[in-house]
């Protein structure tokens, strides 16, 4: 693996800078487009850290999202900090956050951590409505100015930063401490793998970016609130988005974000089949779980074994 | 405020102790069917919520067309569950489990996403056919009078209801053959064929069954708790079964019950001395300390 030419980092760059060029020179509704087209990526890419890499499955993801839209949303509207503070600290209480939640729930194999982190969720969403300060019905909202390409580049910092660490950690040492895990966890652990270790870590990264994101989310909605801020379509969503492109990879996140975005972009903007997308989604994560479970990368690896170096 | 609950007059609480135990009976019914199936297929099917919605749709139906009552409409339930366990089972199943002697880590991903996404499928075709609104159904039995003490008669019914379909599920499991095949099966896969039966019919029977018990789940619910059926419910009742069958361990019969009660006692208690909100987070977060000292749940 060591020393070949990392041309998917460098494809997946190129993209982020068309991306970048198109958002600069385009309309707002285009760069509005992109902003939301990059927060589902960057939730995909958090997801792939933890359920992706290791095979935990984590519905409760939206948990660390809701903390990073909060974060933002009470320091903006409370505090009237700028939203890159708030970004700042939802990262920060991401990872801290899945720090502590993993110490204890990583030990459940499995079900049981899925289980775990579902609960977790609707445990967070009625303790939101208990405390007044993130406002009546959970519900917070601020006044800042309309700055669709400020918010753009935040949101595109971070989905980089999360290509590249993606890339490295799955090229690196922790990377194959990690399959080993998702291969047999008690295999990996007698042959020198210390696997709560590498889950934490990895886990860590997850929150921290879904902390951002969710942050950036707030931000591009001017608010946040308790029953979609901890809406468990979004944690399907995710899983959506790297189950189809491919989970574990590095394109696959990106891959999936889009072609979920624009399903829903585009089915949403017929009246006639509002909720139709969500038809869609399930439907294809069924088809997409029970039949190709490595989603379009391994379709692509095992069509075409050449194209590898470009999409892994 | 705690204090002075625990303070306030005893048939209140006496009042409010039987409350709990009734709702814990039915909660207890209504994650029945998953601990079933959790339990000798171990595989946890996520989207145990919408079934319980549609069973409770189905009393909804079967009264608003002909008038038939929650706790018949259970029986016409059981029915469809037991056919649409079937169909489930070999749809989402078959294929990961068939020939394996346990299930893999790949497999439970793979069964816990494809089960979410049918989750989201049904819920959202069940809010495009029945709408969003909220329905119930016209059914009060009304209360018992035990001196001070008020018994609400759906809860007691269901309570009953509940108790024999426990009861009956841990006889079949001990007594019969088929049983002995299923409880062969949870145990050890080759096992089952050892003892003469075939490996897929016993996995999907017992999937049928819990489908079955599930469906009557919902509607038996709607005796009690005879508002607030919905198309979106099934995110309520989906957790607090995984919390249940957690609390009771998979795959023991009186598991159910023990994790219900416990679960109902716990939300009584806490909405009256606090709010519903703390309540809630409360039961669920449970499920943690369970996990941690005692993983194969709270009955020896």
């Amino acid at each position: 693996m060591k020393g070949r030419t990392p041309f998917t980092l460098y494809g997946l760059l190129a993209v982020m800078a068309a991306l970048a060029a198109v958002a600069s020179f385009s309309g707002v509704a285009t760069t509005v487009l992109l902003v939301n087209l990059l927060v589902f990526a960057a939730l995909a890419y958090s997801i792939n850290f933890i359920t992706g890499m290791t095979g935990y499955v984590s519905f409760g993801h939206v948990v660390f999202m809701a903390i990073g839209s909060y974060s933002l949303a009470v320091l903006v509207s409370t505090y009237s900090t700028s939203p890159f503070e708030g970004i700042a600290l939802g990262a920060l209480l991401g990872g801290l956050f899945a720090l502590g939640i993993g110490a204890v729930t990583l030990r459940f194999r499995g079900v049981y951590f899925a289980i775990a982190s579902l609960v977790l969720a609707l445990a967070g969403y009625n303790l939101v409505l208990q405390f007044p300060q993130f406002g009546p019905g959970g519900e917070l909202i601020f006044y800042i100015p309309f700055q669709p390409l400020t918010v753009f580049f935040a949101i595109w910092g971070i989905v980089v930063a999360e290509i590249v660490l993606t890339f490295f950690v799955n090229r690196g040492k922790v990377g194959l401490g990690i399959r080993a895990i998702k291969d047999e966890e008690d295999a990996a652990a007698a042959a020198g793998v210390n696997p709560m270790k590498l889950k934490l870590y990895v886990y860590m990264l997850s929150g921290l970016f879904a902390g951002a994101a969710g942050a950036v989310f707030a931000w591009s909605t001017f608010g946040v609130n308790a029953s979609s801020a901890f809406d468990l379509t979004f944690s399907l969503q995710m899983l959506a988005m790297i189950l189809i492109g491919g989970m574990g990879t590095s394109t696959g996140p990106l891959l999936g974000a889009s072609i979920v975005y624009l399903l829903y972009y585009e089915l949403l903007t017929y009246p006639r089949l509002q909720g139709g997308q969500f038809l869609v989604v399930g439907a294809a994560v069924i088809v997409i779980a029970l039949f190709v479970p490595d989603g379009i990368v391994g379709i692509i690896r095992r069509k075409y074994p050449s194209l590898k170096p470009v999409i892994e | 405020m705690v204090a002075s609950y625990f303070l306030s007059d005893p048939s209140v609480l006496l009042s409010d102790l039987v409350f709990g135990l009734l709702l814990g009976c039915v909660l207890a019914v209504v994650a029945h069917g998953l601990n079933m199936i959790w339990g000798v297929v171990k595989v946890v099917n996520i989207a145990h919520g919408e079934f319980i919605m549609l069973g409770a749709y189905g009393a909804y139906f079967l009264n608003l067309y002909w008038g038939i009552g929650p706790l018949a409409s259970a029986v016409f339930d059981a029915a469809i569950g037991f056919l649409v366990g079937y169909a489930f089972y070999y749809v989402f199943l078959h294929r990961e489990l068939r020939g394996k002697e346990t299930v893999s880590l790949q497999s439970e991903m793979v069964t816990l996403v494809a089960t979410f996404g049918l989750s989201l499928v049904i819920s959202t075709l069940a809010l495009i056919i029945f709408s969003g609104n909220v329905v119930g159904i016209d059914y009060d039995p009304g209360t018992l009078l035990l001196g001070p003490v008020s018994v609400p008669l759906g809860g007691l019914y269901v309570a009953v209801v509940s108790i024999l379909i426990i009861s009956g599920t841990y006889l079949f499991l001990e007594r019969t053959f088929i049983g002995a095949a299923i409880r062969a099966y949870s145990q050890d896969v080759t096992a089952t064929e050892l003892i003469g039966a075939n490996p897929a019919k016993v996995a999907s029977l017992a999937t049928a069954l819990g489908f079955a018990i599930t469906m009557a789940g919902g509607a038996l619910l709607t005796v009690f708790i005879s508002v607030g059926i919905n198309p979106l419910m099934g995110t309520l009742y989906a957790p607090i079964s995984f919390v249940i069958v957690v609390m009771g361990g998979p795959g023991k019969m009186w598991g159910s019950l023990a994790g219900g009660l416990t679960l109902g006692i716990v939300f009584d208690v806490l909405q009256a001395v606090a709010t519903p909100q703390i309540a809630f987070a409360t039961g669920f977060l449970l499920l943690i300390p369970v996990l941690i000292l005692r993983p194969e749940g709270i009955l020896k």
